[in-house]
């Protein structure tokens, strides 16, 4: 059945099928899009928590650390029940669509967009930012130095968000509702063609989600060995 | 030009800096003295406007540094040379090309950074990549990134710990063209000959304070093991001290302490040279200044009474005289 399953997998990759490159196009959608605003909201993030010092800084890391571990499902459900009709964001219209799994992958990937900044510039040489101030930097590029000097460890937390992205399903599932052409993603699709027994299907989107995993994975070795290079 | 008024520094709950009054008036170069962890550091990033000092407050041309548009003024107008001086992941030119950029410079002259660079005897450096420079090259082209952002106060901490003899040169050179320039160089050295060497003041600091002592008659020695009251090997000399320290330090006979007589005294001071005055000069604060040669130089205050009581010329014999509690141990 596997060895059938993976041959007729093939032959829909190969000969382009309009359903599985379709369902690829819209996770790879919503991949960037949501990895793109969940950075911009936990790398700054991250960067404050992981440069300033102030009162209940360590409470924040607790509670950033305990949001990584965030179960997806339950993720699913608070934004669920935000966007459903009745919710506080109801009126937006949202639920349903793939903006709605956008939003949930994003409060599944801000959290680690900033432990992982916060990991990388809490580490830093401490003489990076007086070098910086020292030549007579203002404030921001100071920040601009500091963030130039992890920049391979920012990069991988970007790549980092958006393997979690690519590769969550409950969330997506809850939020989007696995409706085709609309919010059918590689991983929601991978759990309905296996639950209805279309197992080349399955493989064939299994494959393609391998493939970016795959890419997203020697990404970020390569990166973490420059890193690696530049620190040394 | 650049003064620390009533300072104090703490870091995580210690007093790492008391500094009443510390002034460097322009044209001058001031260096300041003392043991590794003395605070020399801290008191250089201090005015570097660095660091904020938790209480106290830093002066630029006599006027209080507190907000951060004054304090980012203050660090355009003075920049510090870390003993370990960090270059940027890029090549030399770069990171100077970097620096003025992070002024917001938006035209770099290539010429200005090659000068630079040359002034340090590190124009071959230019291509290399900064983080495969050794200690000494850092030190030298972190200086050629200091001078091409032509400060008013220039700050270089250890400057010559990692030096080998190109560095020296180097900085011999830097402060001769910034003497010329009218730059303030505050230098920070554990080695005294280094810091009367390239400086015209001296400062001592110990455990973060100014000590009101000058720091004349001070002498790296290597402390038998022991405790309490002992001979060390001075030059030719066995100065009698008493310390529980041992190993490497530097010993100071504080030149009030010494006392200048013709023939030996019949005295509780252990320490008893006959030498030969080898210089007499006023030191600027109604007293005498006298420089004795007993087989180490040794420098003594007197009154211009005594002076005239003894009938001391240059070339006279005397005996100095110190107690062995007089002699300070870093």
């Amino acid at each position: 059945m596997l060895a059938d399953g993976l041959r007729r997998a093939l032959t829909l990759l190969l000969r382009g099928d309009p359903e599985v490159l379709g369902i690829a196009a819209l996770s790879i959608r919503v991949a960037l899009v949501a990895t793109l605003l969940a950075c911009l909201i936990g790398v700054p993030i991250g960067f404050a928590i992981g440069t300033t010092r102030f009162r209940g800084r360590r409470t924040a890391l607790t509670v950033l650390n305990t949001m990584l571990a965030f179960p997806t499902v339950l993720v699913g459900l608070l934004v669920w029940l935000l966007l459903a009709r009745s919710g506080p964001l109801g009126g937006l219209g949202l639920l349903y669509t793939w903006w709605a799994i956008v939003l949930a992958e994003i409060v599944l990937a801000a959290p680690i967009a900033a432990a992982l900044t916060a990991a990388a510039v809490q580490g830093i040489d401490p003489r990076v930012r007086r070098t910086a101030l020292t030549l007579g930097a203002p404030a921001w590029r100071v920040h601009w130095v500091v963030a130039r000097e992890v920049r391979f460890a920012l990069l991988s937390a970007v790549v980092v968000s958006f393997g979690r992205v690519l590769a969550e399903v409950g969330a997506a599932m809850i939020v989007g509702g696995n409706i085709r052409h609309q919010t059918r993603t590689l991983t929601t699709a991978v759990a309905l063609a296996t639950s209805q027994g279309d197992f080349s299907l399955a493989i064939a989107l299994g494959l393609v989600l391998l493939a970016l995993a795959l890419t997203v994975n020697v990404l970020l070795h390569m990166l973490q060995g420059r890193g690696d290079a530049g620190a040394a | 030009m650049l003064a620390l008024r009533d300072v104090t520094h703490e870091y995580l709950g210690r007093v790492v800096a008391d500094i009443p009054a510390l002034d460097l008036p322009a044209g001058t170069t001031t260096a300041l003295v003392g043991p590794n962890g003395s605070g020399k550091s801290t008191v250089l990033r201090l005015l570097a406007a660095v660091e904020a000092p938790s209480r106290g407050v830093l002066e630029l041309h006599g006027r209080a540094v507190r907000s951060s548009a004054e304090r980012l003024h203050a660090r355009r107008a003075v920049t510090l040379v870390e003993q370990h001086p960090l270059l940027f992941d890029m090549t030399v030119a770069a990171n100077l090309t970097d620096a003025l950029r992070l002024r917001g410079a938006r035209r770099v002259d290539g010429r200005q950074i090659s000068e630079a660079l040359e002034l340090v005897g590190a124009g071959s450096l230019a291509a290399r990549p900064a983080r495969a420079l050794s200690g000494g090259e850092a030190q030298r082209v972190a200086i050629a990134r200091a001078l091409l952002l032509a400060p008013q106060v220039l700050l270089l901490d250890e400057p010559l710990s990692a030096a080998d003899r190109a560095a020296r040169e180097a900085l011999g050179n830097v402060l001769a063209a910034l003497r010329d320039r009218g730059t303030v160089v505050c230098l920070s050295s554990h080695v005294l000959e280094e810091a009367y060497r390239w400086s015209s003041r001296i400062f001592t600091l110990v455990d973060g304070r100014l000590e009101g002592m000058t720091p004349e008659n001070l002498f790296r020695v290597d402390l038998p093991p022991g405790t309490g009251s002992r001979e060390v090997r001075v030059g030719p000399l066995r100065f009698s001290i008493v310390t529980d320290r041992s190993g490497p330090a530097i010993i100071a006979v504080p030149p009030e302490d010494i006392l200048v007589s013709r023939t030996p005294l019949d005295s509780s001071a252990l320490n008893q040279f006959p030498g030969r005055l080898t210089a007499i000069s006023e030191d600027g604060h109604g007293r005498i200044r006298l420089a004795v040669d007993v087989g180490v130089e040794l420098i003594t205050r007197i009154t211009p009474a005594s002076l005239s009581r003894l009938e001391l010329q240059v070339g006279t014999g005397v005996v100095l005289s110190f107690k062995a509690v007089a002699v300070r141990v870093f």
